[in-house]
């Protein structure tokens, strides 16, 4: 019932979502004319011409019911810039992106825990510092700025890995490392702070009076209970991190659907905005539920409270 | 994932005695011929040289390109890939002369009205499709053919209105009006001959599977990340431009999307890339003192970076007014400060390699702080307690429109003139926008607008400066003087070079003298290449070609 | 049930104050940390109010004869390819940044505040609707979502803001909302309603009050992700082109310059990471003193 209740109102959400996009992007002044045509000049007949063919001089809810009704026959459209099918395109970019939103998840994971940890056993001591401010780092500076700094470093100077591309595990380096320290910082403070919440839980008193070593405690019992929020943390980061990755593709001159969904949007290409705004929402959406439904699984107490 | 990078591994050399040395020239630009680049090749060396064959060559593009359907393209940087893939009916050279491509003669009739096209019998498409008189009525009728929803393309084969095949060899294109600007147009990339097979059998979706008669066949588009295509074996049709008639030597180009411009010109330094187009002035000056890169310029014709007046607004219809802000815009210094001395500032409303450039105007305007000032004194706007003039009490200012990115820095020349107006006491307000066809084109709401255009010939100055019909939209300068309007319609259609080139020095001389607009640099097209990249040149309006390019060791 | 996390209840509350007013008097490291963090924030704040006496130079004097010079004892942070004082450029340009981080932490924290409050206490439907559409809201990566709003309104100051803030708006709703959720369980507030208090008056009275602290930190960091979004904003070329532009928009147009006069971009990126960072020491702070649970240690 509870996973059933949540799906339903996934779809909904998602059936929102298309709608305030496909608003939005009504509202956005300007037209994928302007990209095609050099308004120094195109005559206004042929703008005229080629919105008409393109189905943008139609009225809103023309071509909202058009695009809805080609939605529920699985046609995601195509792109009025150059014809592709949608679905083709978000077939070739996704994977580059899911690649790179996964390797960074993890590196945001890996960092986070470990210096979370880290921070919260030697909680005010200088660890805990140094942990605490390589955590804030990561999210006190744009990406972009980040990016950079590490393309020129590690790619121009070093020449150790590639500053662009998104063949191989290479390419990724750099980039999952740019993104991955944004979601480390966040995920840091969040352990940190859990595990401190839990050290000092009565049931861990009573597990230290009973003779546990203070290791076996923080790891098994304190670690296990810190995930929880964690875990919270990395299906919100999904989204931050999707949403991330427009800058980082187009820093690091990668695929992907972040880049396509920026250059449509400044284009107005409207099939494509909407096509790759679905998917972006429904990988939300998804992971969002998988981690509630991972609750279950990391804390029994959960299946009741629900 | 399995890109094959065999530019290292050469295949045999083949001697070929070509007049060709052209790299090393193209690097160190003469003081004055920089925009005659592409020239170079009429004035070969005769040193027999051993050229490379074989490689592949990895070249940065700065943005993405739209399709690849040449009638459908509306970017600039979408023509570099395209000129690789479709060839002209038409050549146009540096020194403006139309020379043979696909055709081979044409004649025109004494009214002007129809081309008749002698066409080359030897030339296939790359997917087997011949090439011949139907091919090319196809093409330009299915521009026409709202269907195609043609882009750029569509204006640019203005006013051609029918094609009737009259052999298998023979084509008579016939016009609306006469036109001189038309064979140039006909040279252009976006009006290159694409395969009627083809776009026929992908529709829509040709742009995504190009076929042309170039010298190189499309392989692969990876959207976003690279656009691969390969060696024609076949070709043996290449304009005068070039000096390798035959199939180019490289084995194919690859062309790496690459938008931050620190990273693209890393990856040549750093050996990612052999080349990288659109090199930032401050990086030329870098890339000067390295001795791994090479730097090849053209400059492109057509209108120069220009910011016209709107002449529909108070004050910058009075000429005293306009001429206050040329006398007080400090050009020399804005090029100088923002393009350290790598890009040419502009004088005229043409630029120097295109037709019936008048160099006299060099050096005719020079900034004279006082003078503006006493121009604006003059006709009523003094200055105010804060420094900014007014009349009537109404501040004066200058509302500037420029679009964005920051291309070419001009969002920073509007910085730039921001504080220098504002010494004149013009209070400047600067507007980046995005949506240029609502607010320029449209709506009109512009004091001061930048624009440039890569054209092939000064017939482009008419969309600007030609009065204009009330139910159109008005020009960008909104000028009106029949007298203007007069040499312009002759220049469309004069056939004697000589008097059409006066005809255009006239209209220059007007416009720069009646400050119809500033005009502010010239765009050289810049790549950054490793010194093994041997024989780049480029088209006359800038583009670059690959068909004698090599990769030495 | 995420919720629970972040429950908390009056009485730890109280004893959380007292037990952190004792602890705030020991001499810690982390202490001086957010001292220093402090310091910052008050001379950065300085600096937006009356950067006049702590700029050398007018912010958009150009200097054309010395361009991209390096920092030395007369530009301390350089000039930039206008020939500007790049130090004096970043202490003006402190006037947009801080107005784009706090206006849209304004807007964005009320509008999303006011979203999960009256969602939260209103429950029921009202809940459901308003929930879904904060769902919607967050399931468009704010980036995007700032970007389209950007794009449609055209460029300006203000519009920045509003971008930043919309995008910004359901986290707060979803913070704001929780807490009251578990406020609203609380045994004292049952009591009121059992007393006859009136729905609007334990709303103003105990519920609201009890509420805020959250959403407070939560803005606080705001302050720093705010000045984020905007500057990938810029990034993205939908900043704004203002005399003496923001951080963002120096640290994107002057990032070209890296390799070649790596001070133009490098001190606008060091002043917004360094207010972030401050700003975040700050809220880290704020959140261990006003949450009982962790002023325990």
């Amino acid at each position: 019932m509870f996973i059933a209740g949540r799906i339903l109102s996934s779809l909904l959400v998602i059936a929102g979502t298309l709608v305030l996009v496909f608003a939005i992007l009504y509202v956005l002044p300007g037209d994928p004319t302007d990209t095609m045509l050099d308004p120094s000049v195109a005559t206004p007949e042929m703008v005229a011409n080629l919105k008409h063919q393109l189905g943008t001089d139609q009225p809103f809810y023309i071509q909202f019911s058009r695009y809805i009704s080609d939605m529920v026959r699985g046609d995601f459209g195509n792109s009025l810039l150059n014809s592709e099918p949608v679905l083709n395109k978000i077939i070739d970019h996704f994977p580059a992106t899911l690649a790179l939103t996964a390797v960074s998840a993890l590196v945001a994971a890996v960092f986070g825990l470990v210096l979370g940890v880290l921070s919260a056993i030697h909680r005010n001591g200088p660890i805990d510092l140094i942990a605490r401010v390589v955590g804030l780092f990561g999210i006190s500076m744009p990406t972009f700025w980040s990016g950079i700094l590490l393309i020129v470093l590690f790619s121009l100077n070093l020449g150790w890995f590639p500053a662009m591309g998104s063949g191989g595990w290479k390419t990724l380096v750099l980039p999952a490392l740019t993104l991955g320290i944004v979601g480390a910082g966040f995920i840091v403070r969040m352990v940190r702070s859990s595990m401190l919440d839990i050290i000092n839980e009565h049931f861990m008193l009573t597990l230290r009076a009973k003779g546990l070593s203070e290791r076996i405690v923080m790891y098994k019992h304190a670690l296990r209970n810190a995930l929880i929020p964690a875990v919270t943390m990395v299906g919100m980061l999904i989204g931050e991190m999707l949403a991330g990755t427009v800058v980082i593709e187009t820093v690091f001159s990668r695929q992907g659907i972040g880049r396509i969904m920026s250059d449509a949007l400044m284009a107005k290409d409207l099939p494509v905005v909407q096509g790759v705004i679905f998917f972006t929402a429904l990988i939300y959406v998804i992971v969002n539920l998988l981690v509630d439904l991972s609750y279950t699984v990391i804390d029994p107490r959960v299946r009741r409270s629900t | 994932m399995n890109r094959n990078r065999s530019r290292f591994q050469s295949s045999a050399a083949v001697l070929l005695v070509l007049a060709l040395v052209l790299s090393a020239c193209a690097s160190n630009k003469g003081e004055n011929n920089k925009s005659q680049q592409a020239q170079q090749s009429d004035t070969p060396t005769t040193a027999a040289t051993e050229v490379k064959q074989g490689g592949e060559l990895t070249y940065a593009l700065a943005t993405s390109p739209d399709t690849l359907d040449p009638h459908r393209s509306g970017l600039a940087v979408a023509v570099r890939v395209i000129r690789t893939i479709y060839d002209s009916l038409v050549v146009q050279l540096p020194d403006n002369s139309i020379k043979p491509w696909l055709a081979t003669s044409w004649e025109i009739s004494e009214d002007g009205l129809s081309y008749t096209f002698k066409l080359r019998q030897d030339v296939k498409f790359q997917d087997g499709t011949p090439f011949n008189a139907e091919a090319v009525k196809y093409n330009f009728d299915r521009i026409l053919d709202p269907a195609t929803k043609a882009a750029n393309a569509a204006a640019l084969l203005v006013p051609y209105q029918s094609s009737e095949v009259i052999d298998e060899y023979t084509v008579k294109l016939n016009l609306a009006t006469p036109s001189r600007a038309f064979l140039g147009n006909l040279s252009q990339a976006l009006l290159g001959i694409v395969s009627p097979t083809a776009a026929k059998k992908d529709g829509d979706q040709f742009g995504l599977n190009p076929v042309g008669t170039g010298p190189f066949k499309f392989v692969k588009w990876e959207e976003n990340a690279e656009i691969q295509v390969t060696r024609n074996p076949d070709y043996k049709w290449a304009s005068e431009l070039v000096t390798n008639t035959g199939a180019p030597y490289l084995d194919g180009i690859t062309f790496k999307i690459v938008p931050e411009e620190a990273t693209r010109i890393g990856s040549v330094q750093s050996g990612q890339v052999l080349a990288a187009e659109t090199v930032p002035p401050q990086n030329i000056v870098a890339l000067k003192g390295d001795s791994k890169v090479q730097l090849f310029e053209a400059n492109t014709v057509g209108l120069p970076y220009t910011l016209f007046f709107n002449q529909d607004h108070e004050p910058w219809n009075d000429v005293k007014a306009r001429q206050a802000v040329q006398l007080a815009v400090d050009v020399d210094s804005i090029v100088k400060t923002l393009y350290l001395g790598t890009y040419d500032r502009a004088w005229s409303p043409l630029t120097p390699g295109t037709f019936g450039y008048d160099p006299t105007l060099e050096n005719s305007v020079k900034p004279d702080l006082e003078k503006a000032g006493a121009l604006l004194d003059e006709i009523g706007w003094v200055k105010g307690a804060d420094g900014i003039r007014e009349k009537d009490g109404k501040k004066l200012s200058l509302h500037y429109v420029d679009g964005t990115p920051n291309r070419e820095k001009r969002n920073d020349i509007a910085v730039i003139i921001q504080q220098q107006l504002k010494a004149l006491g013009v209070a400047v307000e600067v507007e980046i926008t995005k949506d240029i066809r609502t607010i320029v084109y449209t709506n009109g709401s512009y004091d001061l607008y930048g624009n440039s255009q890569v054209n092939s010939d000064p017939n482009a100055l008419y969309s600007f400066y030609h009065s204009t019909d009330p139910k159109a939209l008005p020009s960008l300068t909104r000028l009106s003087d029949p007298s203007i309007d007069k040499l312009l319609e002759q220049g469309r259609i004069e056939t004697d070079d000589t008097k059409r080139a006066d005809i255009y020095k006239q209209i220059q001389h007007y416009i720069i003298d009646q400050a119809v607009i500033l005009p502010i640099y010239v765009f050289p097209y810049t790549v950054a290449a490793d010194k093994s990249v041997k024989g780049l040149v480029f088209d006359s309006l800038g583009y670059p070609l690959f068909n004698a390019v090599s990769i030495g060791s | 049930m995420r919720e629970a996390a972040t429950a908390s209840t009056i009485w730890q509350k109280q004893r959380g104050r007292r037990l952190a007013a004792i602890r705030f008097r020991r001499f810690t490291a982390s202490n001086l940390f957010v001292l220093g963090a402090v310091t910052v924030v008050l001379f950065i704040v300085a600096c937006a109010i009356v950067p006049s006496i702590i700029a050398p130079y007018s912010p958009t004097e150009m200097l054309t004869d010395s361009i991209m010079q390096p920092p030395s004892a007369a530009h301390l942070f350089g000039t930039d390819y206008f020939g500007r004082d790049i130090f004096s450029v970043v202490v003006y340009g402190s006037r947009d940044s801080l107005f784009i981080g706090f206006a849209s932490v304004i807007v964005g924290g009320l509008a999303g505040g006011a979203i999960g409050a009256l969602s939260g206490y209103a429950g029921g439907w009202l809940d459901a609707v308003l929930m879904r559409c904060n769902d919607i809201l967050m399931t468009i990566p704010g980036i995007l979502l700032a970007l389209a709003i950007a794009g449609a309104l055209g460029k300006s100051l203000f519009n920045i803001v509003l971008a930043v803030a919309v995008a910004s708006i359901p986290g707060y709703a979803r913070i704001m909302r929780s807490q009251i959720i578990s406020i609203k369980g609380r045994t004292f507030i049952q009591a009121s309603q059992a007393a006859g208090a009136s729905p609007l008056h334990i709303f103003w009275k105990h519920v609201l009050p009890n509420s805020l602290s959250p959403l407070l930190v939560m803005a606080t960091i705001g302050v720093g992700t705010s000045i984020l979004t905007g500057s990938g904003l810029s990034f993205l070329g939908l900043g704004v082109l203002r005399e003496v532009p923001d951080w963002g928009t120096l640290l994107s147009q002057g990032r070209g310059y890296l390799t070649v006069a790596w001070w133009i971009c490098t001190f606008p990126g060091v002043a917004i990471t360094l207010f972030v960072l401050a700003v975040n020491i700050i809220g880290d702070r704020l959140r261990d003193q006003l949450d009982p649970k962790k002023s325990m240690r």
